[in-house]
């Protein structure tokens, strides 16, 4: 049976009741892929610095450390930019198996620890030359620059780095658009480019020794093709083999629209409820940038669905499209999948658009569903008609909260999701909403004894 | 000319000519055909300053230089020293010239010369051990004692009273070219633009009619110097910089071990 | 701030890495290791056979090529008594032309530890072209005269004598 409920009870204050909840258990064992990507990434960066050892018999005097740091944060630097871009290249296994989030993630952390190392680099390696070589640091440095063989380039190449670095700082993110700011970082492919030859052609530890080399050229090489398969061609073939176009256009609740898609083979695809795709229209405005939306139904086969909240220039052009409108969808992409619940009851916790890929996890998901659906007003809860009628359906719960009126709300803590899923702490808790929103549920989730490996978060903030 | 002073120890003189100062250091028995042969190697010098000197007016470089007269009309060491002269400029692409800024004046192979055919004059009466120093280049044989090699050092060119490294041999020739005092005052003869290098360079080798020329050619020449001595069969060279750094030697440069103590 | 924290400890703690790595590497210039001798033993006098110890050895030593910033320099080294006496460099990285006046530059640096074991005594002075004047007041002079001075012979007189002695405009400045 089907349960809609508002929760009466006036919003939580003084008078919390205290939860019966067990002690917090600290987040379990991170899964396997985790640990193995851990492994490879590190693995790769002692491999390097194994190379710096094996090729240096000594470091002498004030210059030889400080061209040694410059040699060292050169490898590790260059090393760091094709893992960096791997992140990035889209592999639907490593998708997958990590979450674009948490990719995303630590492509963005990475990359500020890589600014950093290659800053260290240009500063240690211009010091240590000028220091063996008796001259100051300006005219090494022009030396280094202007006579040295690559080094324009990888200099060009550089201040990119810097330039793309900068534009993607937060304060300058807040300013632009995410389309904008997503196409400035791709100005980093050409950074990475223009800096490789240098590395090969001044690097002490490349000079003589052929292996060195030739791994240096595989790795990036690998990385290259890495990208020009699923970024590049993938997407081409994808695209001229579905060929996917709007079929029609609706609006679910002001300012949130579903978009469906039809093509054929959509079941090559192989799309799961809870994944996403980077969908790009091609409409005047919208070709040139890849929005990320969730099915928001699962995939039938016979259309795909998503369905977008007006939040920006690109969402709102989006509502606004034409039937017919030629489409490219690159995916699937996203780990919030059925896959991951193991115990056979599940809770989900959406707040506002974020019931895109829980309202297609909710019609899949086997065994017992609890839904608890967050947003402003009444209206702005998209789709709930259809969730009560899958409700009914096949017997899951979902429960409605608004912020207003007020009488309406249900407080995101440990206690309210206890009492509305008494079993919550043997669940699988997918949440998804926006950060402010998932982050209180993890932690409400969290106190509420549910281990951290069966809280399942995509973040789409990247 | 003054008296040559002599010992048991050998022959030394001293002699201002050329607008520099030639010192003699002659380690054999001071015989008297030895006594007669140092005489005749000042008088050489005097005549080289008569024939070669650019400043004077009646030498035959002079008249050269104003076209008062012609090379068949002057003595034959003229006409070898140009060609010399002329060898010397193509073999160091126009860093040598006797002819800089259009003028001129072959003093950069014309001391070096001198210098070392006043030693062959002492050997040619006998002497095997010898040192002539030409207003800072030099030409050696033989050894100063038994046993121990001509020991000579490469003043500092920023202090002219220190040495910043002693070069050792028998049978050499050492020149050192400097563009330190007054400025920067030597001049790329292909461009007439003052050179800006290194401080000093010193080039050793057999001969100073030779070495002297590589020196200043080296001044000019710059980091490329290295590359060109380096193909020179016997010649050495050794840099001070001018930023203050130590003198770099290249190839072969016979550095000197410390003395027996 | 945690971020703050964060990036202060990354920064750290790859500080400490890097330079625990370069303090675990030696930190004294070692000898090109040197071969056994070649058969033209080129210094001192005459072919005495090389022994054994370090200390008086005597020949011309090809070393194993040594790393420098610009690729690998081999070198071969003439010891006289176990000093060295004369630096020869055999291979030096000269792909192109940057490489080869880089080399160039490199390679005169070699040598750089040779230069300090020359001493002070000498016989004579090479430098470049003095004057009157600035004989006067270099070290050859010194040497002239102290020679000269321990005969008791007069010094010698200055200009006046010798004929044609005049110098006109930049006098002896020649290089």
């Amino acid at each position: 049976m089907a349960v809609t409920t508002y929760d009466n009870r006036p919003r939580a204050g003084r008078h919390r009741r205290t939860p019966r909840t067990r002690a917090l258990r600290p987040p379990g064992r991170p899964p396997a892929a985790i640990l193995v990507a851990h492994l490879l990434v590190w693995g790769g960066a002692a491999a390097v610095l194994g190379l710096w050892w094996a090729d240096t018999p000594s470091v002498l005097g004030a210059a030889g450390w400080l061209t040694g740091a410059g040699r060292i944060t050169g490898l590790l630097a260059g090393y760091a930019c094709a893992v960096l871009v791997a992140l990035m290249a889209r592999v639907p296994a490593v998708d997958h198996a990590l979450g674009t989030d948490r990719l995303a993630r630590w492509h963005a952390m990475g990359g500020r620890f890589t600014v950093g190392l290659t800053l260290a680099h240009v500063f240690s390696i211009v010091s240590g030359y000028a220091l063996t070589g008796h001259t100051g640091l300006v005219r090494q440095g022009t030396d280094v620059v202007l006579h040295y063989p690559d080094m324009l380039k990888a200099t060009a190449g550089f201040l990119l780095f810097l330039v793309t670095a900068g534009v993607s700082a937060r304060a300058a993110r807040k300013r632009m658009s995410y389309e904008l700011w997503h196409l400035l970082h791709l100005a980093t492919y050409a950074a990475v480019f223009l800096a490789f030859g240098h590395q090969l052609a001044n690097g002490a530890d490349f000079a003589g020794r052929l292996p060195a080399q030739i791994v240096w050229y595989v790795l990036y090489l690998g990385v290259a093709a890495l990208v020009l398969w699923y970024r590049v061609l993938a997407p081409v073939r994808s695209a001229l083999r579905h060929r996917l176009r709007v079929a029609h256009v609706r609006e679910e609740a002001p300012g949130v629209t579903s978009v469906y898609v039809t093509g054929r083979r959509l079941d090559e695809l192989a799309a799961q409820p809870g994944q996403f795709f980077r969908w790009r229209f091609l409409s005047r405005g919208l070709w040139w940038s890849a929005g990320p939306y969730s099915l928001s139904a699962p995939a039938d086969g016979k259309g795909l669905r998503i369905t977008v909240k007006e939040v920006g220039g690109h969402s709102a052009a989006v509502a606004r499209l034409a039937p017919g409108t030629r489409v490219w969808a690159e995916g699937p992409y996203g780990g919030l999948t059925p896959a991951r619940a193991k115990s056979g009851r599940s809770l989900l916790l959406a707040g506002g658009i974020g019931i895109t890929p829980l309202r297609a996890l909710f019609e899949t998901l086997p065994g017992e569903v609890a839904l608890v659906y967050w947003a402003h007003r009444q209206h702005d809860l998209a789709l709930r008609s259809e969730l009560d009628a899958i409700a009914g359906r096949r017997g899951g719960r979902v429960h409605y909260s608004v912020s207003g009126p007020a009488g309406h709300t249900l407080p995101m803590d440990a206690g309210t999701l206890s009492r509305l899923v008494p079993d919550i702490a043997e669940r699988d808790v997918y949440v998804c909403g926006p950060a402010g929103m998932a982050e209180t549920a993890k932690r409400a989730v969290r106190e509420a004894g549910v281990p951290g490996a069966r809280i399942h978060h995509e973040s789409f903030a990247f | 000319m003054t008296a040559a002073t002599g010992s048991a120890r050998g022959l030394r003189h001293v002699e201002h000519v050329m607008g520099t100062v030639f010192s003699f250091d002659v380690r054999d028995e001071p015989v008297p055909a030895l006594r007669e042969a140092l005489a005749r190697a000042v008088a050489w010098l005097h005549r080289v300053d008569a024939v070669f000197s650019p400043y004077r007016p009646d030498s035959s470089v002079g008249r050269l230089a104003r076209r008062t007269t012609t090379l068949a009309e002057e003595p034959a060491d003229v006409a070898a020293i140009l060609e010399l002269c002329a060898e010397l400029e193509d073999a160091t692409r126009g860093c040598f010239s006797a002819r800089p800024a259009g003028r001129l004046d072959p003093s950069g192979v014309v001391k070096g010369w001198a210098t070392e055919e006043a030693a062959r004059i002492l050997e040619r009466a006998g002497a095997r051990n010898l040192c002539v120093n030409g207003g800072g280049d030099l030409q050696l044989s033989g050894e100063p004692a038994p046993g121990e090699p001509w020991r000579v050092g490469i003043a500092d060119p920023r202090r002219p009273d220190r040495t910043v490294a002693v070069v050792s041999g028998r049978d050499l020739a050492v020149a050192t070219s400097g563009n330190a005092e007054r400025g920067r005052h030597i001049t790329d003869p292909r461009t007439g633009v003052p050179v800006d290098g290194p401080l000093s360079c010193t080039v050793v080798g057999p001969h100073l009619t030779r070495a002297d020329p590589y020196a200043t050619a080296a001044l000019v020449m710059g980091d490329e110097a290295w590359e060109w001595l380096a193909r020179l069969d016997g010649y050495a060279l050794l840099t001070v910089p001018a930023d203050g750094g130590p003198p770099a030697a290249g190839d072969g440069f016979p550095l000197a071990e410390p003395p027996p103590a | 701030m945690r971020g703050t924290h964060r990036v202060a400890l990354t920064g750290l703690s790859t500080i400490s890495g890097i330079a625990l790595l370069l303090a675990l590497k030696p930190h004294h210039a070692d000898q090109p290791p040197l071969s056994s001798p070649e058969p033209d033993s080129g210094g001192g006098h005459g072919g005495s056979a090389p022994s054994a110890s370090g200390g008086t050895r005597t020949g011309t030593f090809t070393g194993d090529a040594v790393q420098t910033k610009y690729g690998p320099v081999q070198v071969r080294a003439t010891l006289d008594k176990g000093r060295l006496t004369a630096v020869k460099v055999l291979k030096t990285p000269s792909d192109n032309e940057k490489d080869r006046s880089i080399a160039a530059d490199a390679v005169p640096k070699l040598t750089k530890e040779a230069l300090a074991a020359g001493g002070a005594q000498v016989h004579a002075v090479s430098g470049a072209s003095y004057t009157s004047d600035g004989y006067a007041r270099s070290l050859q002079s010194a040497l002239d005269k102290a020679d000269s001075g321990k005969h008791g012979a007069s010094r010698p007189a200055q200009q006046g004598a010798g004929s044609g002695q005049s110098t006109t405009g930049r006098g002896g400045g020649r290089p």
